[in-house]
């Protein structure tokens, strides 16, 4: 098993990226029940307004680590790794080590199936024995016993300890705190690094802690709404900034920022990516650093300007949310350069030289 | 050079489909021949055919995950890269693969 960075985070990624429609799914179906049904519906037990809350309620609870844990191990080792995974997975959500403890387990298990399938060896006839009997049960049996005894325990009390942390900050810290979480969520629009901001602020609500979640949240709808005030500013001013291409891509920033999908700002990134990553990143971290001062809570992990009733404190993340897009949608409109008329027709490269650099080519024959 | 690959990013929705159309664009420009497989969180689209990846010189593997049928390629020449590097610059990156193979021999 080939452990490098890179192979690390392709792993984890395929870890997130089946996490993320089993958090949307759920969030949004326990978000909608808590919407119509109000705060009380968790103490209901019938209605179809508490089924549909409890659709998202189970799965928020119990699948989130289970599946991602079986996806980082199916990365690993393939179609071996769903089993142990899914098993192990609830293991570290019964013992509260959460997602952390499921992403160390993932690795655990991948270890311990790639090493069964290399070094045992059965007979021929036997050889079917090894993928529905051997390695399933003792994968699940070895690194199920080991999360609840040596490898589990560090971890969820390093969990404990960050929670313990997060909920004692002082007014400032909490402020350079959100900061700090909101710039790493607007960083690269729904890229990897906002995908790890994404799995730390899950990783947290599931814990009950709702702050990191509201910072994510509103990065996510910072930079469209960004893109739309730095378009409306620059109507205003007459200041052409956009290219035809971008133009069209402006249209779909209202809707997408609305939905909360970040992605819809890669294509004025691609074209002029420090100004629309540093607008993205200080606007976005002064809103999370907000959000985490006037006691903002998300306890959704998806649905976009749908879901906000159901936060703590709705109006302050709405508030958030104005100051942070405007900020960063004046930066966006300040920062960027005049275009020229060529340019607004052909794109921001006619003139200046994109840089020559090209990755690395490795082929395998 | 005829090309065939496959994208895939972690959230599945924008990314792949980036990748794809800027592989494609590139490889037009350049004069190759392209077959791209998108492997979104929807699942794949526009599956490449045995017959496809038979006749194709090289494998062009954009992706950031795990992908499903990669033993599809067995015995292919296959490049392996993120897509954010193929985005990049992406008709070099493609120029790049043809030299180096034609410096293998393999074209």
């Amino acid at each position: 098993m080939k452990l490098n960075i890179t192979t690390i985070k392709k792993h984890v990624m395929t870890g997130i990226s089946f996490m993320i429609p089993v958090v949307v799914a759920s969030g949004l179906c326990q978000a909608l029940g808590i919407l119509i049904g109000g705060p009380g519906i968790k103490e209901a037990s019938s209605g179809i307004i508490w089924m549909i809350y409890k659709i998202g309620n189970l799965g928020l609870s119990t699948l989130i680590v289970p599946v991602i844990c079986a996806a980082i191990s199916y990365s690993i080792c393939d179609r071996p790794g769903i089993a142990p995974g899914l098993i192990v997975g609830l293991v570290c959500a019964e013992i509260k080590a959460g997602f952390l403890g499921g992403v160390v387990a993932a690795f655990l298990i991948g270890f311990v199936v790639n090493w069964m399938k290399q070094n045992l060896k059965l007979p021929e006839t036997m050889k079917g024995m090894m993928p529905i009997l051997i390695i399933p049960f003792f994968s699940t049996l070895i690194c199920g016993l080991l999360m609840f005894t040596v490898v589990g325990a560090p971890i969820t009390m390093f969990m404990n300890a960050l929670t313990g942390f997060l909920e004692n900050l002082s007014t400032g810290s909490k402020f350079v705190y959100g900061a700090v979480m909101g710039s790493i969520s607007g960083f690269d629009f729904g890229g990897p690094v906002n995908k790890t901001m994404s799995l730390y602020s899950t990783a947290m609500m599931t814990e009950g802690i709702y702050g990191p979640k509201a910072a994510h949240f509103l990065a996510g709808m910072t930079s469209p709404f960004g893109i739309l005030v730095a378009w409306c500013l620059s109507k205003a001013f007459k200041k052409p900034i956009f290219t035809n291409d971008e133009k069209e891509s402006v249209k779909a920033c209202l809707p997408m920022g609305v939905c909360m999908i970040t992605e819809s700002v890669i294509p004025f990134a691609m074209n002029d990516l420090w100004r629309v990553v540093l607008s993205s990143v200080v606007g976005s971290a002064v809103g999370g650093g907000l959000c985490l001062i006037w006691g903002v809570g998300v306890p959704v992990a998806h649905g976009g300007l749908f879901v906000v009733p159901t936060f703590v404190n709705p109006m302050g993340f709405v508030a958030a949310l104005a100051i942070s897009s405007l900020i960063c949608g004046t930066m966006i409109f300040v920062l960027k350069k005049r275009l020229t008329e060529k340019q607004i027709e052909y794109g921001t490269n006619y003139t200046d030289a994109k840089s020559d650099e090209v990755a690395e080519v490795n082929i395998e024959f | 050079m005829k090309i065939v690959g496959i994208t895939a990013c972690p959230t599945g929705i924008a990314h792949t489909y980036i990748t794809k159309k800027k592989i494609l664009e590139a490889a037009k420009a350049c004069g190759y021949e392209c077959r791209i497989e998108t492997q979104g969180s929807i699942g794949a689209e526009d599956a490449l055919t045995p017959e496809e990846i038979k006749a194709a010189d090289v494998v062009l593997l954009a992706v950031d995950v795990k992908i499903s049928g990669e033993e599809r390629f067995k015995g292919k020449p296959i490049v392996k890269a993120r897509t954010e590097d193929v985005m990049r610059n992406t008709d070099k990156f493609l120029q790049q693969i043809e030299l180096k193979l034609r410096k293998a021999g393999k074209l």
